[in-house]
């Protein structure tokens, strides 16, 4: 950090440069400093401390803007608080926008003005990833993903392994030698993505998608060579890295003649490959692009599941990813699938959109160094949970599935966590053979 | 004409023809370019990211602060209040009567609520940590403003320092964080055509 040459300095600026951004103009020239998103962030919430406020953070990459293209931070600096990029300035970026923001943009829908500060939060990142400043933490899960396929650096015999004994405990719980998991084979009408935690530490969710596909009777595949949704690049800022993670699963459902892909239960994966991807690569999917919640609870709609709620008769309740719900449109979609499999569903408050994020997201998991930041803004999700008194913890993503369980270690909830493919697949009546 | 009134109309119009740039700035991006398949309604969403999304029961900004957020709506109020008056006052109108003590009353209340507003950005360390001296520059000249707006009525020889204050004002808002009364409606826009896209907003 100590070598910050001009034309370090040069990269992060050309991140501000607006001519082809109206989006970034406007969000960098609305913010009032009225400081009330402050009780909208749970940062700010677990540390009351002025550096967490959502303005603070934004002002960081605004008043940097304001130095080096606006009149009045050209002549007036100090007064209109321009500031210019440095040490200093890029330590506390590094500090608070990677360190201290999941992006869980919960601040937005409540800024008084409608400042998209998630979408600057990203600029910020995309400059310091410009500068290569990207935690090395961060950086080392997506160079995973670029070198190997994945971010997990699964090798693809153990995966293959890994889904050829799922296959076989499948055929062992629905009692038929035909149930299969499909593996690279072309001209299905669904390839199927997966988190690479799923593969390494929670197969179970594979075997429960596995199982609803099988009672569908659903025609679909999962890729040997890319099937990871996740995409780290989204975080860090580096989007040409983002836009070659996209492009590989854009790939293979082309090579596979995939009529649809179906994205895993992942907050961020889902955001980044369906509404993020395409601008990445800057080209329109000619195939469909669907969540797997989506398509549960198309499933459950047409009656292609059968379920019953009794089979789960523990008191239920739901965490909305954040990127899924607030950015992604999709709540109703998971309170339908919990409706109709378990018998005692309960929201937290808040929730939906208004939900407040686990701390896992923003790439947090990731970065170890801001394990008790992370921890510390979790507790505040573990006590709403305690809230519910729900036994059973469900949400759609993996990440969030992760920071849920060390919280309830941490916190002691003595709580079970559940996707909501396992929580459909605990649900299912099996048609009795004849 | 009076001098003072000359600059003030010369202050606003750079004023205007500022805030014409960067609105034009602004329209001249067009609609944002976005690749991934619409899920929503992008008209719906701007329109209720204007109307809906304003209220103050859908934000923590509004409900948990209601003070801080009523002081806010009576001061905008009162900004626009004075700055109708301002051509009101140019063309030769002088409220009286009945009418000047309603429009006091009100812009009492509202560069009350600004000082409030200001008071509480100095009083507040994390605000004063959060703010720069164009925050209170922008608050104190705004609020001096709707303040003398409403003096003059009762005190005409006011007008020449109440023209010089409002020329100042018309001659820094391009230049800090008052330009929002642009920037603001662009915000808006972008925030309902984001969440719109995605089907996020209107909520269903």
């Amino acid at each position: 950090m100590e070598n910050l040459t001009k034309e370090t300095i040069d990269k992060g600026l050309e991140v501000l440069d607006t001519l082809n951004d109206g989006k970034l103009l406007t969000h960098l020239n609305s913010c009032v400093h009225c400081g009330l998103c402050a009780d909208s962030c749970t940062y700010y919430l677990a540390n009351p401390e002025a550096k967490f406020i959502p303005a603070t953070k934004v002002d960081l990459v605004a008043s940097i803007y304001r130095k080096y293209n606006t009149f009045g931070g050209k002549a007036f600096s100090k007064i209109v608080g321009a500031r210019t990029l440095n040490e200093d300035t890029t330590n506390e970026m590094v500090d608070l926008l990677f360190g201290a923001c999941t992006m869980c943009a919960r601040c937005v829908s409540h800024c008084s003005i409608g400042v998209d500060i998630t979408y600057v939060i990203k600029k910020g990142r995309e400059m310091l990833s410009n500068m290569g400043m990207v935690p090395e933490t961060l950086q080392s899960t997506i160079d995973s993903a670029l070198e190997t396929g994945n971010n997990m650096s699964i090798p693809e015999t153990d995966f293959v392994e890994t889904l050829e004994w799922l296959e076989e405990d499948l055929q062992y719980e629905v009692d038929d030698d035909n149930a299969k998991i499909y593996l690279d084979q072309k001209g299905k009408d669904i390839l199927y993505t997966l988190n690479p935690r799923e593969p390494k530490f929670f197969p179970l969710s594979i075997s429960a998608m596995a199982k609803v596909f099988y009672v569908t009777g659903e025609s679909w595949t999962i890729s040997t060579k890319m099937y990871d949704v996740t995409n780290y690049a989204y975080y860090s800022g580096n989007y040409n890295e983002a836009a070659i993670i996209t492009q590989r699963l854009y790939d293979e459902a082309e090579n596979l003649d995939a009529k649809k892909i179906v994205l895993a239960e992942c907050g961020h994966g889902s955001r980044a490959f369906r509404w993020e991807g395409p601008n990445y690569i800057k080209k329109e999917y000619p195939f469909d692009v669907t969540t797997s919640v989506e398509l549960l609870a198309s499933y459950l709609k047409e009656g292609k599941v059968k379920v019953d709620p009794n089979k789960i008769p523990d008191k239920v309740t739901l965490h909305d990813p954040c990127n899924l719900a607030r950015s992604g449109g999709i709540w109703h979609e998971q309170r339908y699938i919990l409706n109709k499999c378990v018998s005692d569903f309960v929201e937290m408050t808040p929730h939906g959109i208004d939900n407040l994020c686990c701390g896992g997201g923003g790439g947090q998991l990731a970065m170890s160094e801001y394990n008790d930041r992370r921890m510390a803004i979790g507790e505040i999700k573990a006590e709403q949970i305690r809230a519910t008194g729900a036994k059973i913890v469900a949400t759609p993503c993996h990440n969030c599935v992760d920071q849920l369980t060390q919280l309830n270690v941490t916190f002691k909830l003595g709580i079970k966590i559940m996707t909501l493919g396992e929580i459909v697949a605990d649900a299912i009546v099996m048609e009795t053979k004849d | 004409m009076n001098w003072y009134q000359l600059l003030a109309i010369v202050s606003a119009s750079i004023c205007l023809i500022s805030c014409f740039i960067h609105g034009a700035k602004i329209i001249n991006y067009g609609k944002p370019k976005d690749y991934s398949k619409k899920r929503g309604d992008t008209e719906k969403s701007v329109r209720y990211s204007y109307t809906g999304a304003m209220s103050p029961m859908k934000k923590e900004s509004a409900y948990l602060h209601l003070p801080t957020y009523i002081a806010g709506i009576s001061y905008h109020i009162g900004t626009f209040l004075s700055l109708f008056l301002f051509v009101i006052y140019l063309i030769g109108i002088y409220p009286t009567g009945i009418v000047a003590l309603v429009i006091s009353v009100l812009l009492l209340i509202s560069g009350l609520s600004g000082f409030g507003i200001l008071i509480k950005r100095i009083s507040k360390d994390q605000l004063r940590s959060l703010s720069n001296p164009d925050d209170y520059i922008s608050n104190l000249l705004v609020s001096l403003i709707q303040i003398m707006t409403a003096l003059v009525l009762y005190l005409p020889q006011a007008f020449p320092y109440y023209f010089i204050l409002i020329s100042i004002f018309f001659l820094y808002l391009p230049v800090g964080k008052l330009k929002h009364v642009v920037y603001f409606f662009a915000a808006r826009y972008h925030l309902g055509f984001f969440y719109g896209w995605r089907g996020v907003w209107p909520p269903k």
